[in-house]
């Protein structure tokens, strides 16, 4: 029953915008304008909460894939550096799990007349958890299964693995180091490009190819956030042991890609919020006509005793519900769309394009509270732009007209 | 009996382009508590003007005001509000009630203001419709109500808070004859049950004949204690009156 408003409880500013709210409905011209102000808040949220999960989809696709394919933290050593002495030191720092030496360095796979050049990592006990489908498994040659593939490989058949270091020998010079083994096995191959193909080698055969000189200690913190925890302390583990020693974590290793994606995440925020500025301009027009149509209203009420501060307060109260109305209705509009086309696979692509064959979309719980933070600050800036215009008026001014 | 509203030498002046209007010149009055005083005039001659600012709706450019016991030239356009909320009770001729909320809830505004407990705010404004025979109308819109109405409503309003003056400018100026006499009979024995000090601007010579004294104004010149005399000159064509305005 309308009487009963004033009967809550509630402080005067939010019964005076609770009102207004109900009375633009009789102005057609204000209902129309705040009408598109909250719808334009809405659309603006609701397309930066789709955009932002579609883009968060697509990056963790993306960085799980990549992921799975870097080490979590990888040691370069110096040259000359005690290398059992360094991974002692690693393996003693809190939070590691696990730290192993490794060799790595360029070179190639022959197998008749095909050639593949490829990076070749020679690592200790079983296969390390950055070949997916092999981990675990004892130490041998590992291809990605893509070129064991493409070459008609099986496992059993001898490779040469070819090195560009050269063995001088006493007749005709330098010749290149080649071992030849058996392929043990395959492992998945990534869906994204990466620079080279990686091939998995025992520690002493890379060794005996690449040589002793440019070891690496790659090291397990039991997941990426504990990774970066932990790679302060071991720079300063490895200080004394192996001064020069270089640590990079998952992050370092994949910096380019990662700032891509964040770059491409952030340019995408500006442009969508654009939408939510311009419904931010609707809200002010809206407010304005709400005022100037009230201004013997808003006399009165001054003439009633109602400061200028109650009067901005109100307004901007009512600015904040229509923008509030508008949050709520694109924020769980968007979330439930997201969750719909993520849950159904409802937006295909081809995957021989994209390594996903639909798109993803992850609502991230910070992108919601900054878009609905932003969203909500500019347009309560907005409304309060606008309401000091009611604060301004001069009660007797407004009553004679 | 104590005094209730003391002006003394009060000014003010307009500024027109480049003419300078003079509507008061060093006005002076005082009223004593209870009291209910008429302020007669020609249009123009600055009777809603001094009404305005005894209600602290606008500032004297020279003279003081003290309403009871209150300094009003000192104070700040918030502590202005805030006198205006527990002191003065509005009547204007347009009756001014908000258009987006009910007879009941126009009544209950002034005490919401004021922070007072929804509870009692909401009894009172029930009360004094009822005692304006307004009980069938409290969840009424305004434009739901005769001109008689909304102005009983208006009067109401004025009175929610108790205020210890009630300023009025024409307030039955906008009314038919009849129902102008109906609405001013209501006033009167609302200022005299409530003993309220009242003030209205009007230029009903029956009216201003009804009240204790009557203040005439002309040319921005206040002569405090007219006796009851040929107001008909003040009389506006067509009937009812106008408030002056000053030039904007």
């Amino acid at each position: 029953m309308a009487s009963r408003l004033l009967l809550r409880p509630w402080p005067f500013t939010w019964l005076l915008a609770l009102r207004y709210l109900k009375s633009t409905r009789r102005d057609a011209f204000a209902s129309f304008l705040a009408a598109v102000a909250g719808l334009g808040i809405a659309l603006g949220v609701g397309a930066l909460i789709v955009s932002l999960a579609m883009i968060s989809g697509f990056q963790e696709a993306l960085r799980g894939e990549l992921l799975s394919r870097t080490p979590e933290i990888l040691i370069d050593l110096p040259p000359g550096a005690d290398a059992e002495a360094s991974r002692a030191a690693v393996a003693g720092v809190s939070g590691i799990r696990s730290a192993r030496l490794e060799v790595r360095g360029s070179g190639w796979i022959v197998d008749g007349g095909k050639v593949q050049p490829v990076e070749l990592i020679g690592f200790e006990g079983p296969v390390p958890a950055f070949f997916p489908g092999a981990a675990g498994k004892a130490p041998g040659l590992y291809l990605p299964e893509g070129l064991s593939t493409r070459w008609g490989l099986r496992p059993g058949e001898v490779l040469d693995v070819v090195s560009p270091k050269p063995t001088l020998a006493p007749f005709g010079g330098p010749v290149p180091r080649v071992r030849s083994l058996p392929l043990s096995g395959t492992y998945a191959s990534g869906k994204t490009q990466e620079e080279r193909e990686r091939v998995a080698l025992p520690r002493d055969v890379a060794e005996s190819l690449l040589g002793s000189a440019n070891r690496k200690i790659e090291v397990a913190a039991g997941g990426l956030d504990a990774a970066l925890a932990a790679a302060p302390g071991l720079a300063a583990a490895l200080a004394p042991v192996a001064p020069g020693s270089v640590v990079r974590t998952w992050a370092d290793l994949n910096r380019p890609l990662l700032f891509a994606l964040r770059l491409e995440k952030t340019l995408t925020f500006v442009a969508v919020f654009l939408i939510v500025l311009v419904a931010t301009l609707a809200l002010v027009a809206s407010l304005s006509l709400v005022i100037a149509s009230k201004r013997a209203e808003i006399g009165m009420l001054g003439a009633m005793g109602a400061t200028g501060k109650t009067l901005e307060r109100a307004f901007r109260t009512l600015g904040g519900l229509i923008a509030g109305i508008g949050l709520l209705l694109g924020a769980s509009g968007s979330v439930a769309t997201c969750w719909v086309l993520d849950h159904y696979k409802l937006v295909p692509v081809p995957g021989r394009v994209y390594f996903l064959e639909y798109v993803p979309f992850l609502v991230q719980g910070r992108d919601l509270a900054w878009v609905l933070l932003l969203t909500f600050g500019l347009a309560l800036a907005a409304s309060t732009w606008a309401a000091r215009r009611a604060a301004a008026l001069d009660p007797l001014e407004a009553i004679r007209r | 009996m104590s005094v209730a509203v003391e002006a003394s030498g009060v000014s003010k002046a307009y500024r027109d382009g480049a003419r300078t209007v003079e509507v008061l010149r060093g006005a002076s009055l005082s009223v004593a508590a209870g009291e209910i005083v008429a302020i007669v005039g020609p249009s123009g001659s600055g009777k809603s003007t001094f009404l305005h600012l005894l209600g602290g709706l606008d500032r004297a450019d020279t003279g003081t005001i003290w309403i009871g016991g209150e300094r009003l030239d000192g104070l700040s356009a918030a502590q202005l509000a805030a006198f205006r909320n527990r002191t003065i009770g509005f009547v204007f001729q347009f009756h001014q009630l908000l258009p987006d909320f009910t007879a009941l809830e126009n009544v209950m505004l002034p005490g919401r203001i004021a922070g007072r407990p929804p509870g009692q705010v909401y009894e009172r404004a029930r009360e004094l419709l009822a005692e304006v025979g307004l009980s069938q109308r409290f969840d009424h819109f305004p434009n739901q109500l005769s001109g008689g109405e909304r102005q009983r409503v208006a009067i109401c309003r004025a009175l929610a808070l108790d205020p210890p003056l009630l300023l009025a400018d024409e307030p039955t100026g906008n009314l038919d004859p009849h129902t102008a006499d109906q609405v001013f009979e209501l006033l009167l024995e609302l200022q005299s049950r409530h003993r309220t000090t009242a003030m209205l601007v009007t230029h009903n010579p029956k009216i201003a004949k009804r009240c204790a004294r009557i203040a005439r104004l002309d040319g921005g010149i206040l002569e405090p204690d007219q006796e009851v005399r040929d107001l008909s000159k003040d009389e506006e064509p067509g009937g009812a009156g106008v408030g002056s305005e000053p030039p904007k």
